[in-house]
């Protein structure tokens, strides 16, 4: 009688701290999916990045892509050229090398144009070429009787397809190879053949024509990501220049809404477009703005240059806590504070997890004993990581490390903890 | 810029390992085509298609030599593996050709995308063609379409270098151009803080717009109407002229010098925010001194946090009047805003409170200073306030 009775009870004891844990766990999660969908950035930075990008060298990727593609439609065109005479008729295929180059040539030259996005229309109309061509090839090269041959143009679409790979998004051109790709497998699979074995080089066929565009969509993928990534890292740089104490960009925006709205809120009043007493709904407004007034001009000043960098970073955002209570990063000079950030930065972005993250405390300052002039301040920064494993952890992150300070590192269930002894120069001697 | 490399190798060895994966996914479809290939040659070829497979894997991973040799060479043992392991007359049969084809062109021509960075890697790309290509001549050399195969071999291997070394090229094109924006952004970030700088800085009339803000949250009952709308009207002039770059100073109450002067005199401020009260239906009386000099940022909080008092009364004391005496001595300066109104009892008051610690305690310990609170329900409030000299 006593065993159920004991297990019910540790269950009751157990489940508890089991929960609490997972729940702590899954507000871990919420908060970061929170902050990573709240996050914007300030409008100048937006604006300073939108007036340089431009596809952020897109451009000249799409060139060398496009070249890349051409060698495989060489090779294409070439099996066209030697088995022409095995053609009951080659007219149709003939036809469909020229549609493709002209196609190609339009696209290629309509994506340098345009440098950004293809409008739908022309993407269609492209694709509708690139559907013209299979079928025109598929009908010239099907059942051709004892001599095999295989379709050329048709496969040759995937070299279109890469032209399109910098101005379409991905998941359209992907779309697009695998339908011709399956359009072109029902055609080998359909197909009437004397000879089973003509099946190899038809689906090596099919390869040639769906695996270029893959590639070139996987290539520009991960190189618009480290594109952006780096894009992220250099704009929260210019956070390193700041002095100990600074407004962010994004308060200070937020200042200048608030005194925006509250000039119209006021302006009406004065002209009269809001009548006095003023109805429920404008005085709302007129307190919303008041505390937001109120609370911006009380705190709006206490904030470090790496409070901005993360709070201001798509990156490091959701991922880094900040403990900074006296605001001790402002005290770093610039050099320990770019090598802080790559810290973090490297740390981060090395981890293809999504879960890596990184906390940061700072302080507090050591007593020192007795007092010299010129004597340094001294002060901790524990940086403690979860799902960054120490092997993982690159030379160059230790390298920044070592710039900030002389560390100590520890690791434990695969988070690491390192503690840097920062010295800095006290700020009351200068 | 070693940075730049390292984002660089990472982007061109992911790729490699796509390119190898799927190209070895291709080799596996082109060998299972029926009857091509007999069982003990696709037994014979398992093993160095695992271990090629492997390479690619981990080459997505360091990029390392090592792993490019194991490629290439299982790629090569394969296909020396379907050319010459079993007897035969008259060549390769088709399916074994076109996967030789598929291996030399798709699965190990992967390799090229991490071969193009430096000159010791390039001998190495020239290296590993040759090899492959050799193999692959020799290999095919009796069969029929070895023309075909060879020409496949070539083409693979010049566009994945190609799209290789482009890539490379890219990197740095666009790190720079990454550079440059960093560079344009911290001219931004410079405004920005100015910016917020030059609005903080005029707190004064930050102030004035938070009193005329409170009064219009209450709808602006009790209060003459057109003295509201002309008051309005003064700080919504005065926001514009922030909003354009300016340090606008008030004209009408003739008072709030915005310009960040280093000490004002208390008197001539004073006068405003008797005439600012006094239009919405507060008489107050002066007493005491007038000539106290003040530092700017302590002026304005001073007056920040005196005409917060004088808003609670005008609101809750329900009298038409207050006395505010000034007094000075070495170190402090002192206002004591009395009022003979309802009062309150102090333990009962929460949200109140709350506004008042907000909007007057903080912003006098800013500065150094301090607020006291003296109030009964029936006998009126006294406020005492003092910041540093």
């Amino acid at each position: 009688m006593t065993g159920p009775g004991l297990a019910g009870v540790r269950m009751d004891e157990l489940r508890p701290s089991g929960s609490s844990r997972r729940d702590l766990r899954q507000k871990e999660v919420q908060d970061r999916q929170d902050r990573r969908r709240t996050f914007r950035r300030p409008v100048r930075t937006l604006e300073t990045t939108r007036a340089n990008q431009s596809g952020l060298g897109g451009r000249h990727l799409g060139i060398g892509l496009s070249f890349s593609g051409g060698f495989i439609a060489l090779f294409l065109f070439w099996r066209f050229m030697i088995q022409w005479y095995d053609y009951p008729l080659p007219l149709p295929s003939l036809a469909a090398w020229a549609l493709l180059t002209a196609t190609t040539v339009l696209a290629l030259v309509t994506a340098q144009r345009l440098s950004a996005r293809m409008p739908d229309w022309l993407f269609a109309a492209a694709l509708a070429c690139g559907g013209v061509v299979v079928v025109l090839d598929l009908a010239g090269s099907r059942d051709t009787g004892d001599v095999a041959v295989y379709p050329t143009a048709a496969a040759a679409v995937g070299s279109l397809l890469i032209a399109l790979v910098t101005v379409r998004r991905g998941r359209d051109v992907i779309g697009a190879a695998v339908v011709f790709g399956a359009v072109l497998l029902v055609g080998a699979l359909t197909e009437v053949r004397p000879d089973p074995f003509t099946l190899a080089p038809d689906l090596m066929t099919i390869v040639l024509a769906v695996l270029p565009p893959l590639l070139g969509v996987a290539i520009v993928r991960s190189f618009r990501r480290m594109a952006q990534r780096e894009l992220d890292l250099v704009l929260v740089q210019s956070t390193v220049s700041q002095p100990q104490f600074a407004v962010g960009m994004l308060a200070s925006e937020e200042l200048a809404r608030i005194d925006l709205d509250a000039e119209t809120l006021l302006d009406d009043v004065a002209q009269g477009r809001s009548v006095l007493p003023l109805g429920a709904e404008k005085s709302t407004t007129a307190a919303t703005l008041a505390t937001q007034l109120r609370l911006h001009l009380i705190q709006g000043r206490r904030e470090t240059w790496l409070h901005h960098a993360i709070a201001e970073s798509e990156f490091l955002g959701p991922s880094v806590n900040l403990h900074d209570p006296a605001g001790l990063a402002g005290l770093l000079d610039p050099a320990q504070r770019d090598a802080l950030l790559r810290t973090i930065w490297l740390l981060i972005s090395d981890t293809s997890r999504a879960e890596a993250s990184v906390s940061l405390s700072l302080g507090p300052i050591r007593p020192t004993h007795g007092v010299r002039a010129r004597q340094k301040l001294r002060f901790p920064i524990e940086l403690t990581t979860t799902g960054v494993p120490r092997r993982r952890v690159d030379p160059e992150t230790w390298q920044a490390i070592r710039v900030v300070g002389p560390h100590i590192d520890s690791s434990q269930d695969g988070s690491l903890r390192v503690e840097i002894e920062c010295s800095i120069d006290n700020p009351a001697d200068a | 810029m070693q940075r730049i490399h390292k984002e660089r190798d990472r982007l061109l060895r992911r790729a490699a390992r796509l390119a190898g994966l799927s190209g070895s996914i291709a080799v596996v479809v082109v060998m299972l085509v029926p009857g091509g290939f007999s069982l003990t040659l696709l037994g014979r070829c398992l093993p160095a298609l695992v271990l090629m497979v492997t390479g690619q894997y981990l080459l997505g991973r360091s990029g390392r030599m090592r792993w490019v040799a194991l490629v290439v060479l299982a790629g090569v043992g394969m296909i020396l593996l379907i050319g010459f392991s079993e007897p035969r007359t008259s060549g390769l049969n088709l399916v074994e050709e076109t996967a030789i084809g598929a291996l030399a062109a798709t699965a190990m021509s992967s390799v090229a995308l991490v071969l193009v960075v430096t000159v010791r890697r390039m001998i190495a790309l020239f290296a590993a063609f040759a090899a492959t290509l050799a193999c692959v001549f020799a290999s095919t050399i009796s069969s029929p379409a070895a023309i075909v195969t060879l020409t496949i071999t070539i083409c693979g291997w010049f566009a994945v270098a190609l799209a290789g070394w482009w890539v490379a090229q890219s990197v740095p094109r666009v790190m720079q151009r990454i550079a440059a924006i960093g560079r344009a952004h911290l001219a931004e970030r410079h405004a920005s803080e100015l910016e917020a700088q030059r609005r903080q800085d005029a707190r004064l009339l930050h102030d004035t717009v938070l009193a005329t803000l409170t009064l219009l949250a209450h709808s602006g009952v009790g209060v003459n109407p057109s003295a509201l709308r002309q008051q309005s009207g003064d700080d919504a002039r005065l926001l514009r002229q922030l909003r354009l770059g300016g340090l606008p100073t008030p004209r009408r109450s003739g008072v709030y010098t915005l310009e960040p002067a280093t000490a004002s005199t208390l008197g001539n401020t004073l006068e405003s925010v008797k005439q600012r009260f006094g239009r919405m239906g507060l008489d107050v009386d002066w007493h005491g001194s007038g000539q106290v000099l003040l530092p700017s940022d302590v002026l304005d909080s001073f007056l920040l946090a005196l005409g917060e008092c004088l808003e609670n009364v005008r609101r809750h004391a329900g009298v038409a009047r207050a006395d505010v005496t000034i007094t000075d001595d070495d170190t402090t300066v002192r206002a004591m805003v009395t009022d003979a109104g309802v009062g309150f009892d102090l333990l009962g008051v929460s949200a109140e409170r709350l506004g008042f610690a907000e909007s007057v305690v903080a912003r006098l310990r800013d500065v150094g200073g301090n607020a006291r609170l003296f109030s009964s329900p029936g006998s009126g409030t006294t406020v005492v306030l003092e910041v540093p000299k």
